[in-house]
């Protein structure tokens, strides 16, 4: 149980805060397609950042000397450095539905060329092959808080929410979680939340009240470009091992479809996210599960084919997406280019 | 002689053909200076000579014939590199026109990838599963080659048909069948009797079709050479050392034929008519939700058939286990298309052009210490600009804007359009207004204030 | 010494590409007056409005309040300068509340949190003095097209703004809102404020305006007192030449029923509410009626619903002796022609060109299509006919690409393939709307033309001058019902309203209407 709930986090935080940041994009009228380019940007620079300071020396001191402070400290700054420069990353797209009236679409799929083109390009010539991994180690034994991080003994019998949400978990999770809900209560309760909402909704009305569309609409997406930056890497540090090879397998779409099904609602949005974290968590790991702690492992012996978990996260997003988009309601002007000159 | 130039600039089609010339050269650019700061930045393995031998492969890397004993590049005309860029090309026009096809039907066709891999299956299914010797070798060929489109139009049907009845985004639904086709491929793979185990040397790969199933000591085999494989046509004699078959002539061949689908049939008048104004055409009693279907079944089944041309060469090979990456050829589509305009006959150029930058990447990889992703990189940027290449249109008439806006002055009204609501802006334009249209040399500016009946157009109460 | 005028717009000149929008426009606004702004639909008065509201620049002239030079760059400048506007399409976001509505771009916050309480007070006091009524939760797409108005207005005395201008706010009213709303007006105005009032409806601008500048094509035509002046004059002066007001045809002679409706019913998108509930009806051969009412109470559904481009959920459609209720688009067509409501939308392809618009039904005809492919040259010969028998004026014939073309010529060239195809009825949704007399005259006289050859019309017009001049049998829709029926000599536009605004109902329409009542 403890495991299920371990991992279901670790797969539905990076689409929570994804498709959050999808929505931050959508909500002010630019549809971000780029979310899966985004993220593979952001893992890249996320590990890069991980593997450059390890190789400085001040972060093996740390290890050495067991300053989880200071380890937690390089994790927090690698997720910023990834939202910065995924933020850096989105301007492409800001740049071509804003300023050019591009075609968001057509945008957004370049920037999803694009990012794992350069990601792989970089990635071989500084690795020489085609992952970028850590300097040493491994994500987990560097960046997972344990009962040992908290001064306990590794052997200690601690409750079963310390064992579920302390022990063996990333920081980052509960980062994710806490900005989920600041940058929620942003959007609903504050001015600029107000304004942005209406770009995407009314642009004329927003405009006409002297708001300025193209600056919220690049407002929205640098927010989104962050979101994905950081995901990507949250993504990378978790699942991936904290290693960078030009691929998320299409989170990024996963996110957009987790948005489409929570209706661009936050809080939809982490409800969804769960669900489709839990079956990408039981696609990933159906062979360990032990769901009522029993010692047989139900799934693995249905004798179904891997292949079929694999497909279950993709397949159940099309289902999703075909018993509620009936029903979804997208904001009103999204995917259309603003045109002060038109009314 | 300026004027020409000036005339010629006016001509729609030479605009797109421009703006698509300025994108590859701005992609290109791009290309050569992520390779130039990578040198610079690389200085032990590369520095300043290795970038500038990048750059001269990314322009001419078709004409490289290799490295000269003492290290230097060399250059000429390379009938190797030539052939195979036909040969590569072939799947790339496939699927360019799989995507130009579903955007004159207003879809974008991200899910050529998926298309393709359910053809790959398909075709080699059928081309190794007829055993060799029951039936001509042609009949086999063409059965895989149709098998190929089948399944990639079955597959492209998916997503056409939750767009048409439950209004998903195409987008999203084309991802999620990629990746479900992905799977499927591999698992049907998985373990099967396809798997090449004749030659020892090879793990995870499907047999080439020239390998055809034989009898042998009581059990199925496969041995080289029985199988089918494309007619060369004596292609690979005009490019010695390619593998160029006559799979390049038969995607020639579909070009024209989509080329003459989407401009001389009703069928191709319905979907373009869906594609420009899907309200407008079901308002005609054009059926929207069957065209929207249809344009995804044929561009399902140009992918498919890309996949099946490719595999049909005989001396290609399909690595199984496909669930963790999709296939280029599908994702190159778009650029195809894009920078062809979504028209058929463009793709063969622009396809070729595709192919070409993927023969820079292999001489890349081969003779420095670049690689191939960099052609990746010159791709989407010219996607990118691609996004926004009406803009570059503009900007490439832009000069003339103001010399002859008679012709289009009402169309500049576009702009007040965009609100579907209410009364658009233009009124009604006087005779003289139409009437002045031809005259070249006025200025719509002193027509207007010269005849006050054709002064405004535009802006009002849209 | 403080001028008279507080708003002066001194010789506005704003250029669109190809086309001048302004030319050289004055005009003086009174501290106190109402002000009207008269002229066609095009002649220039929304780009005026919207200079002076920040939303364009002009190229030539100079805007002064108060006697003092001023630069309007945004609409943040027009309201720190206390001016205000009620947009012709009202400028509000579907989905937020009303109160949302009325703060957004004027909000209170407190560290950039929402502060809404003292807004709601301020709102709600507004509200009450000059009795407009909105409820200030609901969400903008749940009220009444009314109260959207009301909210309109909210917005700007929230602001505090002291020049008011209302672009055509009559369109979308019955016409007691309208009474109500020149009473509000005339208050307004009685407290000092300023206000412009922008239409092209005569009788509205008799009844309110103290003064009126009249536009014409983009040029200043003059100015005068509404004392001095008569509605054929200001006519006149709209239109540069003697207008005839009314609509000249000989009395109908009905023959037999072509459409037959009966109980018919058509769901709302994503509403429990039918939009169209148990609406019955004839037309006859050589008779127009007209469906009158205000918009969006059914008239396009219940269209929809009679073409086939949405289902119907009950009742049964007779065409010519046929039941249509479950045909297809197509199978209708074959009996009908349609001029639709949205010429963007629905009429044409706008990437088409002409000729490709003109044969949009007709493609798959033998006469232009042999074997799945298009017979170019038959279209072309077509094209070329029409163009020249309805003069659909453009800038390369059929070759011409349908967007660039001006939309008087884009609904000639509909209604020019719509009444060619020569069907039995004729369906005509808002045929006139945004275009100006000349070419409003000519369509209502082949409406006439078609109507004495012989056809059925069905109108739908939200124009009462329209409804009351073209029809012979007006039927009133309220809330997707039919909730009279009127003969155009024998009522008045007064009475006209009550229908529309659900006042009144007839009792064999109420009885026909069903569970409604």
């Amino acid at each position: 149980m403890t495991f299920l709930i371990q991992q279901t986090l670790i797969f539905a935080v990076p689409l929570m805060i994804v498709a959050l940041a999808g929505v931050f994009a959508e909500r002010s009228g630019i549809i971000n397609l780029a979310l899966e380019g985004i993220m593979i940007f952001g893992a890249f620079v996320g590990v890069y950042f991980i593997r450059t300071v390890q190789q400085s020396g001040g972060f093996m001191a740390a290890k050495e000397a067991n300053n989880w402070l200071a380890l937690q400290g390089f994790m927090l700054l690698a997720m910023l450095v990834a939202a910065v420069l995924g933020a850096v990353f989105s301007l492409l797209l800001s740049f071509a539905s804003v300023n050019l009236k591009a075609d968001q679409t057509i945008g957004g799929t370049a920037l999803n060329l694009m990012a794992p083109a350069l990601v792989l390009f970089l990635v071989r010539i500084l690795a020489n092959q085609n992952t970028l991994q850590m300097a040493e180690g491994d994500a987990a034994s560097w960046f997972m808080l344990r009962k040992t991080t908290f001064g306990l003994a590794r052997n200690a019998e601690v409750g079963f929410l310390f064992d579920t949400f302390l022990n063996r978990v990333y920081l980052a999770t509960y980062i994710c979680l806490v900005l989920f809900v600041v940058l929620s209560v942003l959007l609903y309760k504050t001015r600029f939340g107000l304004r942005l909402r209406a770009c995407g909704e009314n642009p004329q009305a927003a405009d006409s009240l002297g708001i300025n569309v193209y600056k919220m609409r690049y407002a929205g997406t640098t927010i989104s470009g962050a979101l994905a930056g950081m995901g990507g890497f949250v993504y990378a540090l978790t699942t991936a091992n904290c290693t960078a090879n030009g691929d998320v397998a299409g989170y990024g779409f996963l996110a957009l479809a987790v948005m489409i099904f929570g209706n661009w609602k936050p809080l939809n949005i982490a409800g969804a996210a769960v669900l489709f974290g839990l079956c990408k968590c039981i696609a990933a790991a159906y062979s360990s599960i032990d769901i009522n702690g029993d010692g047989v492992f139900m799934l693995a012996e249905l004798g179904i084919s891997a292949h079929v978990y694999r497909m279950l996260p993709y397949i159940i997003t099309l289902l999703v997406l075909a018993f509620t988009s009936k029903k979804s309601r997208a904001p009103k002007a999204e995917g259309i280019p603003y045109d002060k000159g038109s009314r | 002689m300026k004027e020409q130039w000036d005339r010629l600039l006016q001509k729609d089609g030479a605009k797109t053909v421009l703006a698509s010339l300025v994108s590859i050269l701005i992609g290109l650019g791009v290309g050569s200076i992520v390779v130039l700061l990578v040198g610079l930045g690389n200085p032990a393995t590369l520095g300043a000579s290795g970038a500038w031998e990048g750059i001269r492969l990314i322009f001419g890397g078709l004409f490289s014939t290799g490295r000269s004993a003492a290290g230097q590049l060399t250059w000429g005309f390379n009938p190797a590199s030539i052939g195979n860029m036909l040969f590569r090309a072939t799947p790339l026009i496939l699927t360019g026109l799989s995507v130009s096809v579903a955007f004159k039907t207003g879809l974008f066709n991200i899910g050529a990838p998926g298309q393709y891999l359910m053809g790959t299956a398909a075709t080699l299914v059928i081309a190794l599963s007829i055993p060799a010797g029951s039936m001509p070798k042609f009949v086999i060929w063409l059965l895989a080659f149709l098998g190929g489109m089948l399944a990639g139009a079955l597959w492209g049907c998916i997503p056409g048909l939750v767009k048409a009845f439950l209004n998903i985004n195409e987008v999203l639904a084309c991802i999620m069948t990629n990746w479900i086709a992905a799977n499927l491929v591999t698992w049907l793979f998985d373990g099967s009797s396809f798997c090449n185990t004749v030659e020892n040397t090879k793990t995870g790969y499907i047999y080439k079709t020239a390998y055809g199933k034989v009898m042998a000591d009581g059990g199925w085999t496969y041995a080289d050479g029985a199988g089918v494989q494309t007619a060369k046509l004596g292609l690979d004699k005009l490019f010695p050392g390619s593998q160029v078959n006559g799979g390049i002539l038969i995607a020639i061949l579909l070009a024209a034929g989509v080329y003459v689908l989407m401009t001389k049939t009703t069928l191709g008048y319905e979907l373009k008519a869906c594609g420009s104004n899907r309200h407008a055409a079901r308002y005609a009693g054009i059926n929207d939700k069957r065209n929207i279907v249809l344009s995804m079944a044929i561009a399902g089944s140009l992918s498919g058939a890309a996949a099946a041309l490719y595999y049909l060469a005989g001396n290609t090979e399909f690595f199984w286990s496909t669930y963790q990456s999709l296939p280029a050829a599908g994702f190159n589509g778009i650029p195809v298309a894009l920078l062809a305009a979504n028209n058929p006959i463009g793709v063969i150029f622009t396809g070729c052009f595709m192919s070409m930058l993927n023969i820079i990447g292999l001489q890349m990889t081969n003779l420095t210490a670049y690689n191939e992703f960099i052609t990746d990189v010159i791709i989407s940027v010219i996607v990118y600009l691609s996004a926004f290449s009406l803009l570059i249109k503009l900007w490439l008439g832009g000069r003339k804007k103001h010399a002859a806006p008679a012709s289009d002055g009402p169309a500049a009204g576009a702009a007040p359009e965009t609100d579907t609501a209410a009364a658009d802006a233009a009124l009604e334009p006087v005779p003289a207004a139409d009437t002045a249209a031809p005259t070249p040399a006025a200025g719509a500016a002193p027509t207007a204030d010269a005849e006050p009946a054709a002064a405004p157009k535009g802006g009002e109460d849209a | 010494m403080q001028s008279e005028n507080i708003i002066e717009m001194l010789h506005i000149t704003k250029e669109f590409p190809g086309i001048v929008a302004n030319d050289d426009i004055t005009l003086q606004l009174r501290r106190g007056e109402i002000h009207a702004l008269l002229g066609e639909n095009g002649a220039g008065k929304s780009t005026l409005m919207s200079v002076l509201f920040g939303l364009y620049q002009p190229e030539k002239g100079e805007i002064r309040k108060n006697g003092e030079r001023v630069q309007i760059n945004n609409p943040n400048d027009a309201t720190a300068l206390g001016i205000g506007m009620v947009h012709q399409h009202f400028k509000l976001v579907d989905v937020f509340t009303v109160l949302d509505n009325i703060i957004l771009g004027a909000e209170t916050t407190r560290m950039g949190f929402l502060q809404k309480k003292e807004a709601r007070a301020k709102v709600q006091a507004l509200s009450e003095r000059y009795g407009l009524r909105v409820d200030l939760d609901a969400k903008v797409e749940d009220i009444t097209v009314g109260m959207q108005q009301r909210v309109e207005i909210l917005k700007m005395l929230y602001r505090d703004n002291e020049i008011l201008i209302f672009d055509e706010p009559t369109a979308v009213l019955t016409p007691q809102e309208i009474d109500e709303l020149m009473a509000t007006m005339k208050e307004f105005a009685s407290e000092g404020k300023s206000i412009l009032f922008i239409s092209h409806k005569l009788n509205e601008i008799m009844a309110v305006a103290d003064r009126v500048t009249v536009l014409r094509k983009g040029r200043y035509i003059g100015t005068v007192n509404t004392a001095d002046t008569d509605k054929q004059a200001l006519s006149n002066m709209m239109v540069g030449r003697p207008v005839q007001l009314e609509v000249s045809k000989t009395p109908a002679k009905p023959g037999g029923v072509v459409l037959s409706v009966k109980d018919f019913t058509v769901p709302r998108k994503g509403h429990k509410a039918d939009a169209v509930r148990g609406v019955s009806l004839e037309v006859r051969a050589g008779e127009i009626v007209c469906i009158a009412g205000i918009d969006g109470n059914g008239q396009t559904e219940f269209i929809h619903g009679l073409t086939g481009l949405e289902k119907s959920s009950g009742g049964s459609v007779t065409l010519c002796g046929k039941d249509i209720s479950h045909a297809s688009i197509r199978q209708r067509g074959e009996s009908l022609s349609h001029i639709p409501e949205d010429r963007h939308k629905h009429g044409l392809v706008l990437d088409f060109t002409l000729e490709q618009n003109m044969v949009l039904e007709t493609y798959k005809e033998p006469r232009f299509a042999h074997y799945g492919f298009v017979d170019q040259g038959a279209v072309r010969a077509y094209a070329e006919k029409l163009i020249g028998q309805y003069d659909v004026r453009s800038g390369q014939g059929p070759l011409t690409v349908a967007r660039s073309m001006s939309g008087g010529n884009q609904q000639k060239a509909i209604i020019a393939r719509e009444v060619d195809r020569n069907k039995p009825l004729i369906v005509a949704v808002q045929p006139t709307r945004g275009l100006d007399v000349g070419a409003i005259e000519y369509i209502h006289s082949q409406l006439v033309a078609e109507r004495d050859a012989g056809k059925a019309v069905l109108l739908v017009s939200l124009e009462l001058d329209e409804v009351m001049s073209l029809s012979d049998r007006i039927l009133v829709m309220y809330e997707g019902e039919i909730v009279g029926e009127l003969m155009p000599q024998e009522t008045t536009v007064q009475e006209l309203g009550l229908y529309m605004a659900g006042a009144r109902r007839s009792g064999a329409a109420a009885a026909k209407g069903g569970d409604g009542a």
